[in-house]
């Protein structure tokens, strides 16, 4: 077998030269950080649009090299392994987004209104029109089925106070990827006081979410 | 995996409800025993042991929570709201000496729901049933850990019928990952199956063609 | 999470194995792996090495740590402490599940381990129930919990989780005027 299933990484730092420079492995291992995070977040996190661009990238450009592949080749097969593997990741990473966004649909269109100009975009441009949609969708069949028989008085419904917002105050397990100081603790009971730890690089912590949000989307903790 | 194609609402536990919730819309006619502060006019037909055309002011009946909380009014007296026996003075003393006795499901089933929602009509004890909410949680919190992980491939009813809706919730969890762990290291959860949906959808396609 | 998930990351980890075959340097995306000589000992993420295993074209090397009396040791020193002690990876549950499977003919007095490996998992469980209840009874609000594997967090996850959110909801009943919701009308 030829080299030509041989990871042109060279080919995909010249294209995106103006992001950093990261290397294959490190992007795989980006997604797995994404999708972990994701999976646990009791929020939607910023949409990791260029990770799974890139990672798309990358498969696409292995399964076309893989079709000139003669069958019965010993490295294909394990390079198809390897792109099945990323694949899962990359599914399941997108599917716990549309999880999400099917729970917290108003909230999560609301938020993306409220954005600043040139603030990052919370949603990729599919999951927004997916948001859209489903949120259309949502009051249409809720119409169609209740509330036109509904008095006129009572026909309005707002999406944003039934439909439940994420939980920030949700504990989450985290490990420490960036040593950080003085994290405020707030008390739990009357009794007790606020207190402050440190986050100690390695380690591993349970507390609220709301607490280390930032922490999560700076990279410096993973979540669990 | 996790191949749910539908996520129910969780109940709002505490004061808030959620409005898609099963849980909470099920908690919400849950029957409270009331006192009108003021007449009805021409409500009589509702309160069908009496044959006046009004219900007369200090009428005492039993109304759905979520229309005692629609009526009542903390500067407009219109209805007062008795406290449900459990949530008063005798059964929390109950409670505080030790919460893990009580049969929460016959007292119930929503002790920690109702409860909360008690809170919504100003009443002196408040503080003290929010309390007792909380501890009888936290009391009983070991029992349902434990009989929620050691549980496996066994009738759980017996477990769970003295339950709160709230702990059953709990345990139900508690016993899905237990689950899947026992199955996991049985090497039981590397088969995968095709989606409900698209069984049925199949299935609702052959029974189109057939005449 | 599904713990064939956790799983799923656990055959990231690298195993030795001695292939049977030789085989250029392969340059997958996550990283280069090869060459692959005969007779010589080479570094493959796990899930290469079982599928190998199974194709029989290698035999796998144990990790240092699955051996009975290194086991033995942990197993005192974890029944002794009352703190979780380090594990020999962060996936000692998993890959010995894992390797005892599809490779159990390559590790020596097999079935001892596996009870070695439950009996650890077992005390470890217990202490992870015994400090659910405190941080539930003490209402604390932050917890370290360093050398807890991903599968011992996940097997309590979903119900610890969820006990602490209803206890959060039951606490903020204590203070009135927080809530917001009074009398919603949607």
């Amino acid at each position: 077998m030829s080299d030509s299933l041989a990871n042109d990484s060279g080919d995909l730092d010249q294209d995106d030269s103006q992001e950093e420079l990261m290397t294959p492995a490190e992007l795989i291992s980006s997604l797995e950080e994404a999708w972990l995070n994701e999976k646990f977040s009791p929020e939607l996190l910023e949409s990791k649009s260029e990770v799974v661009e890139c990672v798309l990238e990358q498969l696409t450009h292995m399964e076309s090299n893989l079709q000139r592949v003669k069958k019965g080749d010993a490295k294909a097969s394990i390079h198809r392994m390897e792109v099945d593997r990323i694949r899962f990741v990359l599914s399941s990473y997108l599917r716990s987004r549309l999880q999400k966004i099917e729970k917290f649909f108003p909230h999560v269109l609301e938020r993306e209104k409220s954005r600043g100009e040139g603030a990052p975009s919370l949603l990729s441009p599919e999951e927004f029109a997916f948001a859209k949609e489903y949120h259309a969708n949502t009051e249409t069949y809720l119409k169609a089925v209740a509330l036109k028989r509904m008095p006129p008085n009572l026909q309005a419904l707002d999406l944003l106070k039934a439909v439940p917002e994420p939980c920030l105050d949700s504990f989450v397990f985290l490990r420490v990827k960036e040593k950080q100081e003085n994290i405020l603790i707030e008390p739990e009971t009357d009794d007790q006081r606020e207190y402050v730890v440190d986050l100690e690089e390695g380690s591993q912590h349970l507390m609220r979410y709301r607490t280390i949000a930032p922490l999560v989307s700076s990279g410096a903790v993973q979540l669990i | 995996m996790d191949s749910q194609s539908y996520f129910p609402v969780p109940p709002g536990v505490g004061m808030e409800e959620n409005f898609f919730s099963l849980d909470d819309i099920l908690l919400s006619q849950e029957r409270l025993p009331t006192r009108t502060e003021c007449a009805f006019p021409r409500l009589g037909f509702l309160e069908k042991s009496a044959d006046s055309q009004d219900i007369p002011e200090g009428t005492k009946m039993e109304l759905p929570l979520w229309l005692s909380k629609g009526l009542y009014e903390k500067k407009r007296r219109v209805l007062s709201v008795e406290l449900p026996k459990v949530y008063r003075e005798g059964w929390r003393t109950v409670f505080n000496a030790d919460p893990t006795v009580v049969d929460l499901h016959k007292m119930g089933p929503y002790y920690y729901g109702l409860g909360s929602q008690m809170l919504h009509f100003d009443n002196p004890e408040n503080p003290e049933i929010a309390q007792t909410l909380l501890q009888t949680f936290i009391g009983r919190f070991r029992r349902t850990m434990d009989s929620s992980q050691n549980a496996y491939n066994e009738d759980t009813s017996a477990l769970v019928e003295r339950l709160d809706c709230l702990e059953k919730e709990l345990f139900k969890s508690g016993q899905s990952g237990l689950n899947g762990f026992q199955s996991w290291e049985k090497g039981r959860t590397s088969q995968l199956t095709a989606s409900t949906l698209v069984l049925n959808y199949r299935k609702r396609k052959i029974a189109d063609v057939q005449p | 999470m599904d713990p064939s998930e956790v799983e799923f990351l656990a055959e990231k980890e690298m195993v030795k194995i001695i292939p049977n075959f030789s085989l250029d340097k392969i340059y997958l995306i996550g990283g280069d792996l090869g060459p692959f000589n005969p007779g010589l000992p080479v570094d493959v993420p796990v899930w290469l090495a079982l599928n190998l295993k199974q194709r029989q074209k290698c035999r796998v090397i144990p990790p240092e740590w699955m051996d009975v009396e290194k086991l033995e040791e942990m197993r005192e020193l974890e029944r002794k402490e009352e703190a979780f002690t380090p594990v020999p990876s962060p996936y000692y549950m998993e890959l010995t599940k894992l390797l005892l499977n599809h490779a159990s003919d390559n590790i020596p007095k097999a079935d001892e381990i596996r009870t070695l490996v439950k009996d650890i998992w077992d005390t470890r469980i217990a202490k992870l129930r015994l400090s659910a209840d405190s941080f539930i009874s003490q209402q604390e609000a932050h917890a370290k919990l360093d050398n807890l594997t991903l599968m011992e967090i996940n097997t309590i996850r979903a119900f610890f989780l969820d006990s602490l959110n209803c206890m959060y909801k039951l606490r903020s009943n204590l203070q009135p005027g927080s809530a917001t919701g009074q009398f919603t009308d949607f």
